[in-house]
């Protein structure tokens, strides 16, 4: 407590919000191991601030009337895409949460549709194929072109994409035609440079009308995915969670909508 | 199964700065932020109910006044938006008596449950506090802002954000140990 600067009541408030830096945490732990009366003021205030956080932390959730506060509100925004881009925002804002929340984003269940049999798919197509060693795809990546011409052919997509995940460390690996709720559907893979595997699926659906974006868990197996008018896409691995969501984000951005 | 070498690399890998979801409409901003904006709500008011009215105004008020949105920190100034609402209004006037806080529904939070008298202690013990005293303790405490953060969103200086800080600390800690005569027995 030498120091040139003296401790000042700011400065308890800073160390008990947990806003110093090293230095300075170690200069207030000095001067409250002299004052004793300030040390239990300041563990009173750690107190009070772990029962706040406590107290309220229950609070910070979505609801299901969420969409209809905000677009219900006013304004001639269009709605299909709001609530899209709504969707995925409460299922990639919530990150780790989304688990707990996916299921039941909106509260109300949908009547079995292909966006229930989406996930299911997109997990049995990673099981079967991920673990494959030599045939994990029909088109391997060194035929990118000649892949997204023909999956887009099977299923009607006139500029198909295949994502690039180059950058998030996943290489393709290649793709596969595959059935998806009965019809043509595509399977894109990828691999880092540890042999993760992550697959993208495809599938078309006519019927498709609802919106929607969403997370799965089984098995340590997780699949966020969403329905953009006729399509469903899905994204699956064995990766952490917040790793799938960045590739799913990666996606959502490099389809076409 | 590993992709043939020659695989053609893309030479654009390096337009990507990061992750960020495509470019979010202002309204799925105000969507994303609505779970710390109920957060924020509730801990400045007196039951679910009352939080709730201040979120809706809230949304609203964002909404209406988008345009004066600067197109940055959109979450302080949601913030701003919620702490002007509630400290202007006179919405308390009835002072309605608090209601306890109950956990939301199906909620999966980290923080272990504490034991509900002596949460409810601490809420009840809020209500002594001047409403903007009140409304710095939540941005720092419960909402994690920076004093600095703070002083932008009530638009007040510095050395007022600490004052008022000090003053619901103290407040609180006070209240707290009066009626600390008889020691809650905590479940841990």
């Amino acid at each position: 407590m030498s120091e040139m600067h003296p401790v000042a009541e700011a400065d308890l408030h800073a160390y008990a919000d947990g806003l110093l830096d090293e230095a300075g945490r170690k200069r207030v732990e000095a001067h409250l191991a002299e004052y004793p009366e300030a040390a239990r003021m300041v563990a009173d205030w750690q107190a009070q601030n772990d029962g706040l956080r406590n107290a309220f932390a229950s609070y910070a959730t979505t609801r299901p009337s969420d969409l209809q506060l905000v677009a219900g509100a006013k304004t001639a925004s269009p709605p299909r895409r709001l609530a899209m881009t709504a969707a995925a925002v409460l299922v990639f804002a919530l990150g780790g949460l989304a688990g707990h929340f996916g299921p039941s984003l909106f509260g109300k269940p949908m009547a079995r549709t292909a966006i229930e049999a989406l996930p299911q798919e997109a997990r049995n197509a990673y099981l079967i194929y991920a673990s494959e060693v030599r045939h994990p795809v029909e088109v391997f990546a060194d035929q990118e072109a000649h892949l997204a011409t023909w999956l887009g052919k099977r299923l009607a997509i006139d500029d198909m994409k295949v994502p690039n995940l180059q950058a998030l460390g996943f290489k393709l690996v290649g793709g596969r035609l595959l059935p998806v709720a009965d019809k043509p559907g595509a399977m894109f893979m990828y691999e880092n440079e540890t042999g993760q595997r992550i697959t993208v699926l495809v599938g078309r659906n006519e019927d498709n009308r609802e919106t929607s974006f969403r997370f799965a868990s089984a098995d340590n197996v997780e699949t966020f995915y969403w329905i953009d008018g006729a399509l469903g896409y899905a994204v699956t691995g064995d990766i952490p969670r917040n790793l799938l969501q960045q590739i799913a984000e990666e996606c959502y951005r490099q389809f076409p909508t | 199964m590993s992709p043939s070498p020659d695989q053609p690399q893309k030479p654009e890998d390096s337009r990507r700065e990061g992750i960020a979801f495509p470019p979010l409409s202002f309204d799925a901003q105000i969507l994303a932020l609505l779970p710390q904006l109920r957060r924020y709500s509730r801990s400045l008011t007196r039951s679910d109910a009352e939080s709730e009215d201040l979120l809706q105004d809230c949304v609203e008020k964002a909404l209406v006044n988008r345009a004066q949105w600067r197109g940055a920190n959109i979450r302080a100034w949601a913030y701003r938006i919620m702490t002007n609402l509630h400290l202007n209004a006179r919405r308390a006037i009835a002072r309605r008596p608090s209601v306890g806080i109950e956990a939301a529904e199906g909620i999966a939070s980290n923080t272990p449950p504490a034991d509900p008298l002596e949460r409810n202690r601490l809420v009840r013990a809020l209500e002594d506090l001047p409403n903007d005293a009140r409304a710095v303790l939540m941005l720092v405490t419960v909402e994690g802002h920076s004093y600095q953060e703070v002083a932008d969103i009530m638009d007040i200086p510095l050395g007022t954000v600490m004052s008022r800080l000090s003053r619901a600390r103290q407040m609180l800690r006070q209240k707290l140990q009066e009626e600390n005569v008889i020691q809650l027995r905590s479940p841990r």
